[in-house]
């Protein structure tokens, strides 16, 4: 009896100590890895907003107090903004910008490794690429509404539009810059062309293409909110929109950073992706 | 870093120095939004009457789309005078922008209309279910739309009711994309000539007891700095009204250069919106007098209390901010001199 109690006593101690060494460890850890240099940076903003809005320095149309942003965060997570809730807003956007990164990837990966191991690939291709790359997003979406109308295809191939070039260009680089060596090994060992392209050019621009993917989704992210100015009803680049003519700017501050913090977390879902799907990055990339 | 503070404040000097001369009796530009669409705003800009009364003064003219954009021009500070329809200003005062409205651009009547595709058959507002139909939200006729909806009682979610700007909807009609729209001139005249016919005007709706209108609207701060170039500007829109009533036939020529139309277009859609006299302005009908308000600021409450129900404002003000918003003296200097 007695000992049994001793033992839960020694068994919650070393529970309590391990926790205390955990803590201890994970401060540690952000101490060491300057990973409160991060979370300095943050705070001194929120603090800053915070301030600001408490003794009144700015106006609250364009700067509303911090809480009035999370009152408005939990009422359109719970009750919704013009039809929709939060959740369908950010489901609405997702769906674009997925389909859309992943045409992307499909049409893009395959014409940056034919574009970076054919030269006459090269000449076909790039004079477009080049052409169109630099267009002022709303000045491309005036002719695809002419072309495709006010639908869901206009907006999608706007942000394909938008992502496609920076995988195309990353993949070429990433086939330039494989080492030469590993090719002439490859063909001494009698490797074709497909293999030569499964064996060495895919495992060896694979690093450099997840870099160009990840440029490619912050470029289709920050095309978003136009795609989404003519005739939705629903996403957040829509909300943050609609909210603005109405000067609710809770709603827009509210939007960009759920913009923000999903647009963060897609990216660590890629970089995450890329180590399990690329095991041998991991050693270069951390 | 020293040097960073030393030399901020220096600027910071030098921008209060600036300012204090600025403060003289002059401004050096005056920018005025307008709104792209068929008022006596085009005769005064076309004739030059702002740039008459302010010699020395440069004058910049800003074409806005709509409300909702001339919200966010007011909101970043970018005019100095601007014009709005009536939901867009209960928005705005509701909101605490810093504008005062000094007078009466127009009364909207067919000149925004809803148009419907004569193929599709829509005889009613009931026959909308199931359409898609086009309005710039945050306007007028996007407040007329979803007031007239409430009046039959009918549900807008029966529907598919898009934000689009006027002239995307002229666009969006042409490939076929929307079956009715709710919107104004010049874009409209474009739309009515293809499978289309006027279904509902403004001015039906104003007989109904929702009026519509634009009102002219000046930044408090620049008001407060030149308060004389307030009349001199009111001034310049009263002269641009009269030159609108006194001489039509040359006044359809104005807005057909300035808007690129044909002139039967301009002469058509000039009859769709109604000019108001600046001494008539101060009557009870429309902003009243500094005494007593006239019936815009039940047209602005009543605009609120709608937006209010479709929660597009979060609160409806009190009587006196719209009261308050409403500032005749400007009008009644012009108007007594």
């Amino acid at each position: 009896m007695q000992t049994n109690q001793q033992a839960v006593e020694s068994n919650g101690m070393s529970i309590a100590i391990r926790l205390r060494q955990r803590a201890l460890g994970t401060l540690a850890n952000i101490y060491y890895s300057g990973k409160y240099l991060s979370i300095l940076s943050v705070a001194t903003i929120l603090t800053a907003w915070f301030l600001v809005s408490y003794y009144g320095l700015a106006n609250p149309i364009f700067l509303p107090a911090p809480e009035s942003v999370i009152k408005t965060f939990w009422q359109v997570a719970t009750v919704g903004y013009q039809g929709s809730t939060l959740l369908e807003h950010i489901g609405t956007s997702l769906y674009r910008i997925l389909v859309a990164f992943l045409l992307a990837c499909i049409v893009g990966i395959p014409l940056g490794v034919l574009m970076g191991t054919s030269r006459s690939a090269h000449r076909i291709f790039n004079p477009i690429i080049e052409f169109y790359r630099p267009l002022p997003p709303l000045g491309l979406y005036t002719l695809l509404v002419m072309w495709l109308g006010i639908g869901e295809s206009s907006k999608l191939a706007l942000l394909f539009l938008s992502g496609l070039p920076g995988i195309i260009i990353a993949t070429i680089q990433a086939v330039t810059d494989i080492n030469p060596n590993y090719i002439r090994a490859a063909k001494s060992l009698g490797a074709g062309r497909w293999a030569l392209i499964r064996e060495v050019y895919l495992p060896g621009s694979g690093p450099t293409i997840l870099t160009g993917m990840r440029i490619s989704l912050g470029f289709i992210y920050t095309v978003l909110v136009a795609a989404e100015i003519v005739a939705a009803t629903a996403g957040i680049g829509w909300m943050i929109w609609d909210s603005a003519k109405f000067l609710l700017s809770d709603v827009v501050i509210m939007g960009l950073i759920v913009l923000g913090l999903t647009g963060m977390m897609m990216d660590q879902i890629l970089k995450i992706c890329g180590k399990i799907f690329m095991p041998w990055t991991r050693i270069k990339r951390s | 870093m020293k040097k960073l503070i030393l030399s901020s404040i220096g600027m910071w000097a030098g921008l209060s120095i600036f300012s204090a001369g600025a403060f003289a009796d002059k401004p050096e530009e005056v920018t005025v939004g307008y709104l792209n669409l068929v008022n006596a705003q085009l005769v005064t800009k076309s004739l030059g009457l702002v740039q008459k009364e302010m010699p020395g003064v440069k004058i910049n003219y800003i074409k806005v789309g709509g409300g909702g954009d001339m919200l966010r021009a007011i909101a970043g500070n970018q005019v100095d005078f601007g014009g709005l329809g009536n939901p867009p200003t209960a928005i705005g005062v509701t909101r605490g922008l810093p504008i005062q409205g000094i007078m009466v651009l127009n009364m909207l009547d067919f000149v925004e209309s809803m148009v419907v595709r004569t193929s599709k058959n829509i005889k009613k507002l009931e026959d909308l279910k199931g359409k898609t139909i086009a309005a710039p939200f945050g306007s007028t006729t996007h407040y007329l739309l979803m007031t007239a909806l409430a009046d039959e009682g009918i549900d807008p979610a029966s529907m598919k009711i898009i934000d689009l700007r006027p002239n995307d909807i002229a666009l969006a009609w042409a490939r076929g994309d929307i079956d009715a729209a709710w919107f104004w001139e010049p874009a409209l005249g474009a739309v009515l000539k293809d499978d289309a016919h006027l279904f509902m005007t403004s001015g039906l709706m104003a007989a109904r007891g929702y009026p519509t209108w634009d009102v002219g609207v000046v930044m408090n701060d620049f008001a407060e700095k030149y308060p004389d170039y307030v009349n001199k500007f009111v001034t310049a829109e009263c002269k641009g009204i009269d030159f609108w009533i006194e001489n039509p036939a040359e006044t359809a020529q104005i807005i057909a250069t300035e808007l690129g139309l044909a002139l039967e277009d301009a002469a058509r859609m000039m009859k769709g919106t109604e000019m108001v006299p600046c001494a008539k302005q101060l009557t009870d009908q429309y902003i009243g007098t500094t005494e007593k308000n006239g019936q815009f600021v039940d047209t602005l409450i009543a605009t609120s209390e709608f937006l209010f129900s479709q929660k597009r404002l979060p609160l409806v003000a009190e009587r006196s901010v719209f009261e308050d918003f409403i500032d005749p003296s400007y009008l009644e200097t012009v108007v007594q001199q």
